[in-house]
């Protein structure tokens, strides 16, 4: 803008600089203090002793590599889902679809470890899933503490996420759009591919970034529904602080959990925008 | 998708989605003295419970008071740069919008350590001050975008006007954009109000002997017991978010801002 009356540029920076030094001052500092922890050696000096000790443990390999699996499996199952769900939720009349959104993002405003703490209840030994099975004279399976319980409590957090993005990006669909490829003779595979995929791609880039970095990042879930026996990325971090006091380990973990975030934005980013260009 | 379908998808979707809170409800109102569904017999005892706890009552209006001075705080200087983002030519607005929206991209866990180690530890401050700076650095993006989505519905030419009919600059944004954004600024602070109150990560390292919470303790507390009294405290959060949200909603329109 650059009226007379919004042309002072000292007046716009002093009304933003508190804003920007606090957020300077309590993130970006002591963060960076925390990650360049990870890089000095033993005797002091440039080491990358930490990193290699840290993949050379077979075990946090492992807490790395699930952290990964984990992440890009729930994120590829909230996209499936979503696809379905928002798909059928766009196809409802106006009234009844605002109320059934209203439905999906309640779960987001509430406390995850009430989320979470369902899952103990559902899945506990004593718990609904178990009792069932019980009728049926099936003995108990053990889900509290594996993989299975996480990407189940990760799903059901980080979902809302996905079907809110898919749902936006499908409103503004061309509404015509999949009944004309339907009337042309498409399968509803080729629907899918040809048709809806590309015009919703930018919410899927969006959601899947959501909900990848989130599940990366959970901390409540793993540490209630996988304990010690399931560590991830984030749970790894807080014991090794809590039980070692490592804080190089940490350290590097964090950078890992940083890195992969800003990854993720990035790769799929690139991805949504490459593919829009090929499109036109 | 024909409608049968379309409703088999979403009341399946629903189950997942909505069903665990309806378990913890039944769970917490269970008379039996561990957590299970359906409960056995029915009763308050676990809702009156979680009242006796003392850990729980403080570590509530911890919460409370986090919930309400943070979002608070962010709005003071979050609402002056969404201003002036909005309509003076700000050199490097983009590294401000950057650094403003780094706590939400960089996990709270890491950020609750490093202002434990970095802020706390040396300069000695309170690990209550600690939190209430962390939640108003976390809140603070949450607060500039929905400000400033209200900013950009905002025509800058009413404001003009104002100071051309010899207003001051203060008093234009007093009388005419603050009551123009008014909307937006309580969406910001419920949001913000909301985010604070449920928020973990953070806090996990930024705890101390007496200065915990509502979710920390809660977690805390889960460790050693199985009684359904957090079943009970979930599900009265749960309703209080709900609530909040819910008039929020009717009152507000929050949608449209979020």
């Amino acid at each position: 803008m650059s009226s007379s009356v919004f042309g002072n540029r000292t007046t716009g920076l002093s009304l933003t600089l508190p804003a920007a030094l606090f957020a300077a001052a309590l993130f970006l500092v002591p963060v960076a203090i925390l990650l360049s922890e990870a890089f000095v050696g033993p005797e002091g000096g440039f080491s990358l002793s930490a990193y290699s000790d840290f993949f050379a443990d077979p075990r946090y390999r492992a807490v790395f590599w699930r952290t990964l699996k984990l992440g890009v499996l729930v994120t590829l199952t909230a996209a499936i889902i979503g696809y379905v769900a928002a798909f059928a939720i766009v196809s409802l009349p106006p009234k009844s679809r605002g109320r059934i959104f209203g439905l999906v993002i309640l779960p987001l405003m509430i406390s995850p470890v009430a989320r979470t703490y369902a899952w103990l209840v559902i899945l506990g030994r004593t718990g609904i899933v178990n009792e069932t099975l019980g009728l049926f004279g099936i003995e108990p399976i053990r889900f509290l503490f594996t993989e299975t319980a996480v990407f189940i409590g990760l799903l059901q957090l980080f979902m809302p996420l996905m079907i809110v993005s898919l749902i936006s990006a499908m409103e503004n669909m061309p509404s015509d759009a999949v009944p004309a490829a339907r009337l042309l003779g498409a399968s509803w595979v080729q629907v899918f591919l040809r048709v809806i995929l590309p015009l919703t791609r930018e919410g899927l880039v969006i959601g899947g970034t959501l909900v990848f970095t989130g599940s990366l990042t959970a901390y409540i879930t793993p540490a209630i529904l996988g304990g010690s026996k399931v560590l991830m990325l984030e749970t790894l971090l807080y014991q090794r602080v809590t039980v070692a006091r490592d804080f190089a380990s940490a350290s590097v973990i964090a950078l890992i959990l940083i890195l992969m975030c800003f990854g993720a934005n990035l790769v799929l980013r690139r991805l949504a925008t490459v593919k829009r260009r090929t499109a036109a | 998708m024909n409608r049968i379908a379309a409703w088999t998808v979403i009341s399946l979707l629903l189950v997942f989605l909505i069903g665990p809170f309806i378990i913890i409800l039944g769970a917490a109102l269970s008379a039996g003295p561990v957590m299970a569904f359906p409960p056995d017999g029915l009763s308050l005892q676990w809702f009156e419970k979680v009242f006796s706890i003392d850990s729980f009552r403080s570590s509530f209006a911890i919460s409370i008071w986090l919930g309400l001075c943070s979002p608070l705080a962010a709005l003071i200087l979050g609402v002056p740069a969404s201003y002036a983002m909005a309509r003076y030519d700000v050199r490097g607005a983009e590294l401000v919008r950057l650094l403003v929206s780094a706590p939400i991209i960089v996990p709270g866990i890491i950020v609750g350590l490093a202002l434990l180690r970095y802020l706390v530890i040396p300069t000695g401050i309170g690990i209550g001050l600690a939190l209430f700076l962390a939640h108003t650095a976390l809140v603070l993006p949450y607060a500039v975008r929905v400000v400033s989505a209200s900013m950009d519905n905002l025509r800058a030419d009413i404001e003009e006007a104002a100071v051309m009919l010899g207003c001051s600059r203060l008093g234009a944004f007093l009388r005419v954009v603050l009551p123009n954004i008014r909307g937006g600024i309580l969406a910001a602070f419920i949001l913000g109000f909301v985010t604070s109150f449920n928020e973990v990560p953070v806090a996990l390292f930024l705890s101390g002997p007496g200065i915990t919470t509502l979710p920390i303790d809660m977690i805390g507390y889960m460790e050693i017991t199985y009684d359904p009294s957090v079943a009970a405290l979930a599900a009265l959060l749960a309703a209080l978010s709900i609530a909040i949200v819910f008039a929020a909603e009717r009152f507000l329109g929050l949608s449209r801002y979020v």
